[in-house]
């Protein structure tokens, strides 16, 4: 255990470490390029500390705008969990049904949610519009991940739960599931990455004033790089702490997967 | 526990897999199959755990048509069998769960079985975390959880080293003479049917029959060098060699 914790501390001093580098770096270039159009870091941590205490040229907040994206992502994100893993369930339960419906579920796999957006404009308007094309984007990872999960199962794990007289029910629940969960968190990783890519692009195509990439647009028409910056750098983070969440929940639940060997 | 009387022929298609196999097992019998391979051993014993429905025939347990729901069938598979994601006492759990028991009654059977196979103090670790025999010792605790009318075993030590395997044998005797259930235990190994069983059956090549019924009528603990344990083993052997004989010369008409 102690050996584990080494290397944990281990890991984080090196990232601490190569972060400072990487920001010592930064700043030398931007002292010797001195351009408007190469900010070094300190210039991004005042405009931070502006957007975050003041807000925005129209007052919003920096807080408000992060909340916006953030809000949009998860409510796409948990519907497209919603409808993604008991569609591929079935479909992976259910050979027939995705043979059956290959030509129609295959070619929209295939159309990027950035692709929606047009739609998107001409039939949704706020928080849905958003969700919509967040939707998309992580309906596939874990639809897929799901689908494919199901044939992972062991046809020996069926037998035990079926030569006690288990029922499809249980069978489902106690030995589908979760052979399949590890493949759909993974999916959900994905598709977490997906769903923040799309928000931004979402965001830039127009709609209402908050959220992080119509934050950014609106300062790229003021030519101001230091506010895009901060934008890119939270939205960095956000999917950063996402993902990483993620993976807690992977460690917790599929314990019994990487609990270190006796 | 129970008395089972099999009935059955099948086939699939045109392959003809068993003809007329017929036998009774009696109440806590230990009962040894032994076949030359590709016998049809895991069709039967799918058949016998009333997973697979036979052609003509059946089998009873206790004069009824066994079934999973109604009967508790156990089955001690030749794979590790133990499900990766529940911890060992879970695992041992599943066929009590399955059939809906009380959680009280599931925790005294499982720990009470768990001191029989001695996997106490093992009860939460997963099984990637304990060795190959004590996943198979798993697998056999979960067997005898449940108050099985009927224990199937398909060759369930060979993948184990064999010191292993000589004290898992030992410990499955042990274990049904404590806890007498009705078993019918799957083997090649002819040595381990003399070892272990009652009566040893052996079964010809495709389509299969019972081509000889042994009664081992040695006393338990059996000294697998006594002259007595050589003679039945070498009748089996005999009876297999010949059956052996049958198929390959089968298959070299084709």
């Amino acid at each position: 255990m102690s050996v584990l914790r080494n290397s944990v501390v281990r890991a984080v001093t090196l990232n601490i470490v190569s972060l400072a580098v990487f920001l010592v770096l930064w700043q030398a270039g931007a002292a010797i390029v001195n351009s408007p159009f190469f900010p070094p870091p300190t210039e991004i941590v005042g405009a931070f500390a502006r957007l975050a205490s003041v807000g925005d040229t129209q007052g919003i907040s920096l807080y408000a705008h992060s909340w916006a994206s953030l809000y949009r992502v998860l409510v796409g994100f948990a519907a497209g969990v919603l409808f993604g893993v008991p569609l591929g369930l079935l479909m992976g339960l259910y050979p027939g049904v995705y043979a059956a419906t290959r030509a129609i579920v295959e070619p929209f796999r295939f159309i990027p949610p950035i692709a929606w957006i047009p739609l998107a404009i001409i039939f949704f308007s706020g928080l849905t519009r958003f969700a919509f094309l967040i939707f998309i984007g992580a309906f596939f990872p874990v639809f897929t991940a799901a689908l494919v999960g199901v044939r992972r199962v062991e046809p020996l794990h069926r037998k035990v739960a079926l030569v006690h007289g288990a029922s499809r029910g249980y069978i489902l629940a106690h030995i589908v599931v979760p052979t399949v969960l590890p493949d759909i968190l993974g999916g959900m990783r994905v598709a977490m990455g997906a769903a923040w890519l799309t928000i931004v692009a979402a965001e830039l195509a127009g709609g209402t004033p908050e959220g992080l990439g119509r934050l950014m647009l609106n300062y790229a028409e003021l030519l101001k790089i230091p506010e895009i910056i901060v934008g890119m750098i939270i939205i960095g983070a956000i999917g950063f702490v996402l993902n990483e969440l993620l993976l807690l929940a992977e460690r917790y639940l599929f314990r019994w997967r990487w609990q270190v060997t006796l | 526990m129970s008395v089972v009387s099999v009935d059955i022929s099948h086939r699939y298609g045109e392959l003809r897999v068993h003809q007329g196999v017929k036998f009774e097992v009696r109440a806590n019998e230990f009962l040894c199959i032994a076949g030359p391979s590709g016998c049809g051993k895991t069709t039967l014993l799918d058949i016998l755990a009333g997973m697979l429905k036979p052609s003509e025939g059946e089998v009873r347990i206790d004069g009824s048509a066994a079934d999973p729901k109604r009967h508790q069938i156990s089955f001690v598979f030749q794979e590790p069998s133990t499900l990766p994601w529940l911890t060992v006492r879970d695992n041992v759990a599943v066929g009590l769960r399955v059939k809906k028991r009380p959680e009280a009654e599931i925790a005294a059977a499982v720990a009470e079985i768990l001191d029989v196979v001695g996997l106490r103090g093992y009860e939460g670790y997963y099984p990637h975390q304990i060795s190959g025999g004590m996943k198979q010792r798993v697998a056999i605790a979960r067997a005898f959880a449940t108050r099985a009318d009927l224990i199937l075993m398909d060759e369930p030590f060979v993948s184990l080293d064999q010191p292993t395997r000589e004290r898992m044998q030992q410990e499955v005797l042990e274990i049904w003479q404590k806890h007498r259930r009705t078993i019918i235990f799957v083997t090649h190994n002819l040595e381990e049917a003399v070892f272990l069983g009652d009566r040893v059956l052996i079964l010809s090549a495709k389509p299969a029959t019972i081509v000889a019924d042994i009664a081992i009528d040695l006393p338990r603990p059996r000294d697998m060098l006594s002259a007595q344990f050589t003679e039945l083993r070498r009748r089996c052997l005999l009876m297999l060699h010949e059956q052996h004989a049958q198929s390959s010369g089968a298959r070299s008409n084709h």
